[in-house]
């Protein structure tokens, strides 16, 4: 016998929101402060959303605020596809549609207290990780040292300019940034993210390490960190797949048995043994 | 919002691409309705220089229709190949096969040396300019054609298969015509006909043009299990797969 | 549970009975082929058929199109549903399985009110197989017989049917059935050695271990050749997975209206080995390498599915569908299977 659900929830059915706020972070990556119009969204750093256009579709998006943040939340789209085309004609009062928030595979807010954290991101792969910075920043005393780690193509893709300055000047975190390709005016550190891993050497034993960028990143950093012989457990990385339900019915987003969109996105580097499609 | 204009041209084809946004119906009103058309040869005689969207139907087969191709390509903004002359070249690409003179002869006798008789190897558009989006087929499907000018007007990428003819052919839960000894082409040519040919019990042709990565080892390892020979499926794919790189593989 | 016994005639007037009342779906001949359609008489019913064309439980509840919502540009969504009530007459028990099976994910961890209000409507009559089609192989898979999972269960006896209800949808259903008796001890007998036979002629192909053990056996082949020599001749033509009762990926599209005010969601049917499936926005394709989907999908009936549904019955119920599909023939998991177990042996 089948169960009939008394709920009956329609889980590809969006909820509208409303835009808040919308900005160019730079020429590809456009900003989204969003209110729903009904229940507000319930997260925690690492979750993400359908973001839905009636009439074009959906894509999925992490949520780039931290769940302290309370007006709202807040989106970083970049510009790929064709919904993400789309969104990015979005003006303050315009509606979209918004599913989630997905994913159970989320940061280690709680087993990450009392423990230092370094935080590893290539390019847009701060976004999903920035929902868990001001997460911890937000709860600085429960935390142990906070080291961010961010490298970024060149120097025109930098974004959140303001928030990098203000944590390159907290003096209770430590944050580090380099680009692929410096250009004259750029005084800092240059060369791919995993340059800046031996600054932080000592700090790495017993950290928690979460990890996002774009998909061929993850190999490089994984090589770099090997030298340390961290425990597995230790990594925490934040995949991406194609996704199309969100809900873990469509087979889109499947590393091997897992689903990216339910197991997902953030995983840690000791389950992904069992998985040789993940990196 | 001022809407967007459409010019339509045709170049050596039989024109059956256009006659099926003609016989769009009432499809065509909508259509109508939501763009200007301003120069459109098969059913108006106004003409015009300024259009957002050329809509290009046809091969390239003579020099002067080369020039003639880069000047609409330099005043549109998105230019669509419609129909498989334009997007791989289609039947008119059979005369690649042969010796061109022999093609000339064959086709205008005696005439066959006047100057505007003049031919070249045939060539898809996108051998001569820059394509933004191709509407397969031979003739193009009418809602297919419709799907992907609605979503280009609402500025979105009209998803167009990658996937084979068979996907469309076992949704529709039609029997596979190679168990009664056809030849089909539907493994490798592009979906999105929604299997016309298979679904009327004749085999897929290739109108539509190969997937972007057909498996020629494949298609060669199953004509012998039929109990064919390579060039038996060569000649199938000949019609329009002329001088495309799988035929010849 | 009840077991009537119906004599084929009567069971006719029955079904003409049933047509009169909702909508009937059954298998009928098309050419030289099956396929369930709407019946709209009992006459064009084909209980001896052997295999379907299409699997009628993915073509009745995650259909080849479906319209999930409706939405105003810039505004609100609508689900769109569709619970019309209907009679699934005659599938077989492999087809049956999987039908079990979608009904588990479809309903489990995220309730999926489309599928599950279809699925609601429905009233199953499945049906014991007369006719084993050419590559059947639902013994090796343990789905030649039904155990449960249906309303109704039919037995062709010969000059007539036996009916066994699986629950009170069913028992109502028979209900109505003139002419219907109890069966007789007889009957039942005869109907044990109908589900005997069952099990040696539905094996055209034979798995040389338990199907539960497939799961213990792909762990260690994950880096087998098989892959690569079989998927060298793959089309990634998807027809495998079209054809698959226990297949369920679908894709997510829009539409919109000429006047650009209202649109369309829809899923279709998709399948793993095709080129594109794992493909993001950003143009990188993560399965892309052919013997990686054309492995995937092995993995998935043998592996995943099983595993993640916690069953012993594997995600291939043997149906022998994309066997028969496969042009190439490098699709059967029979054949795989026992490559697998050949080289990397039992334990
Ligand atoms: S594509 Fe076919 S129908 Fe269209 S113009 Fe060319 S030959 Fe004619
Ligand atoms: S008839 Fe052609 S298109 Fe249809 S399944 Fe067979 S080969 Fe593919
Ligand atoms: S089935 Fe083949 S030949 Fe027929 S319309 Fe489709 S692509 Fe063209
Ligand atoms: S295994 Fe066979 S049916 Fe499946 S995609 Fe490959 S060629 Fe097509
Ligand atoms: S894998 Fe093949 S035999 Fe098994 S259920 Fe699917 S189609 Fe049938
Ligand atoms: S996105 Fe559909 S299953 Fe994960």
């Amino acid at each position: 016998m089948i169960k009939q659900n008394t709920v009956e929830k329609d889980i590809y059915l969006p909820q509208l929101a409303t835009v808040k706020k919308a900005a160019m972070l730079n020429e590809t990556e456009l900003y989204l402060h969003l209110a729903m119009d009904g229940q507000p969204l319930d997260y925690v750093p690492g979750q993400f959303v359908e973001v839905s256009l009636a009439g074009i579709g959906e894509a999925p998006v992490t949520i780039a605020s931290s769940p302290t943040f309370k007006d709202g939340f807040e989106l970083v789209i970049r510009k790929v596809g064709t919904v993400t085309n789309a969104v990015h004609k979005l003006q303050p009062g315009d509606k979209l549609g918004i599913r989630g928030a997905f994913g159970k595979g989320v940061y280690p807010v709680e087993e990450a207290k009392g423990r230092n954290i370094i935080f590893i991101c290539g390019g847009i792969g701060l976004v999903p990780q920035r929902s868990f910075i001001n997460y911890v920043l937000d709860n600085r005393a429960d935390y142990g040292d906070v080291i961010i780690l961010l490298g970024t193509k060149c120097q025109s893709q930098r974004f959140f300019l303001d928030e990098l300055k203000a944590w390159s000047q907290r003096s209770d975190i430590q944050f580090i940034e380099t680009v692929d390709q410096g250009e004259d005016c750029w005084k800092g550190n240059v060369g791919v993210v995993t340059t800046l891993i031996p600054k932080i050497k000592s700090k790495l034993a017993s950290a928690v390490i979460p990890v996002c960028g774009p998909p061929v990143m993850y190999k490089f950093v994984l090589m770099a960190l090997q030298e340390y012989e961290l425990p597995h457990e230790n990594i925490y990385l934040n995949l991406e797949r194609k996704m199309k339900c969100g809900v873990g019915k469509c087979g889109h987003c499947q590393i091997n048995h897992s689903y990216v969109c339910m197991d997902g996105p953030v995983f840690k580097y000791s389950d992904l043994g069992v998985m040789p499609e993940a990196i | 919002m001022s809407k967007p204009r459409i010019a339509i041209f045709d170049f050596a084809c039989c024109e059956g691409c256009q006659l099926q946004i003609v016989n769009l119906e009432e499809e065509l009103l909508d259509l109508i309705d939501a763009v200007d058309v301003v120069e459109w040869r098969e059913a108006m005689s106004e003409q015009s220089h300024e259009y957002d969207i050329a809509i290009i139907e046809g091969s390239i087969t003579r020099p002067e229709d080369e020039k003639r191709i880069e000047v609409i390509r330099s005043r549109a903004k998105i230019l669509i190949a419609l129909g498989a002359c334009a997007t791989i070249g289609g039947v008119n690409k059979l005369k690649n096969n042969f010796d061109l003179a022999d093609v000339k002869k064959c086709v205008y006798g005696k005439s066959a040396d006047m100057p505007h008789l003049d031919t070249a190897l045939t060539k898809a558009l996108d051998e001569v300019v820059k394509v933004d989006y191709k509407i397969h087929g031979c003739p193009i499907d009418r809602k297919e054609f419709t799907y992907i000018v609605r979503s280009l007007l609402m500025g979105k990428t009209p998803d167009i298969p990658l996937y084979p003819v068979c996907v469309e052919c076992k949704a529709k839960g039609n029997p596979c015509l190679w168990d009664e000894g056809q030849v089909c082409l539907g493994p490798i040519i592009r979906a999105g006909c929604g299997a016309r040919c298979p679904s009327f019990g004749f085999r897929c042709f290739g109108c539509r043009g190969y997937v972007d990565n057909p498996n020629v080892n494949a298609a060669k390892d199953i004509i012998e299990k039929y109990g064919l020979t390579t060039d038996v499926l060569k000649s199938k794919m000949l019609l329009f797969g002329s001088m495309q790189e799988p035929t010849n593989a | 549970m009840t077991i009537k016994k119906i004599s084929k005639d009567a069971f006719g007037k029955f079904v003409d009975g049933l047509i009169k009342q909702q909508k009937v779906m059954g298998p009928c001949a098309k050419g030289d082929r099956f396929e369930f359609e709407q019946l709209d008489s009992s006459s064009q019913l084909r209980l001896d058929y052997d295999v379907t064309l299409r699997p009628p439980n993915r073509k009745y509840f995650l259909p080849p199109v479906e319209t999930l919502l409706t939405c105003e540009v810039g505004g609100g969504y609508q689900s769109v549903y569709d619970d019309t009530e209907f009679v699934l007459l005659g599938i077989h028990p492999y087809d049956l399985a999987a039908l079990n099976q979608m009904d588990q994910i479809f309903s489990r961890d995220n309730y999926d009110t489309h599928y599950m209000k279809r699925r609601l409507a429905a009233t199953i009559i499945a049906c014991d197989v007369v006719t084993p089609s050419k590559d059947v192989f639902a013994a090796s898979m343990g789905t030649a017989t039904a155990e449960a999972g249906f309303d109704v269960l039919l037995t062709d006896i010969g000059d007539s049917y036996l009916m066994e209800t699986g629950s009170p949808k069913g028992e109502k259903l028979i209900e109505k059935a003139q002419g219907a008796v109890d069966a007789a001890a007889g009957d039942l007998e005869k109907r044990k050695n109908i589900w005997k036979e069952n099990q040696g002629r539905l094996s055209k192909h034979k798995l040389n271990c338990s199907s539960s053990y497939l799961p213990k056996l792909l762990e260690k082949a994950y880096s087998h050749p098989v892959w690569e020599e079989k998927a060298k001749t793959c089309f990634s033509c998807g027809s495998c997975n079209q054809v698959c009762p226990t297949c369920y990926c679908f894709n997510v599209q829009d539409d919109v209206s000429w006047d650009f005010t209202k649109g369309t969601r829809q899923r279709a049917w998709d399948g793993c080995l095709l080129d594109g499936f794992t493909k993001v926005a950003g143009e990188h394709e993560f399965r892309k390498k052919r013997e990686d989907r054309f492995r995937h999908r092995l993995y998935r009936k043998g592996k995943y599915v099983p595993e993640k549904l916690g069953t012993k019955t594997p995600a291939c119920v043997g149906c022998g569908r994309c066997v028969s599909a496969c042009l190439p023939d490098i699709a059967n998991p029979v054949n795989i299977y026992n490559r697998l177990i050949d080289d990397l042996g039992l334990e």
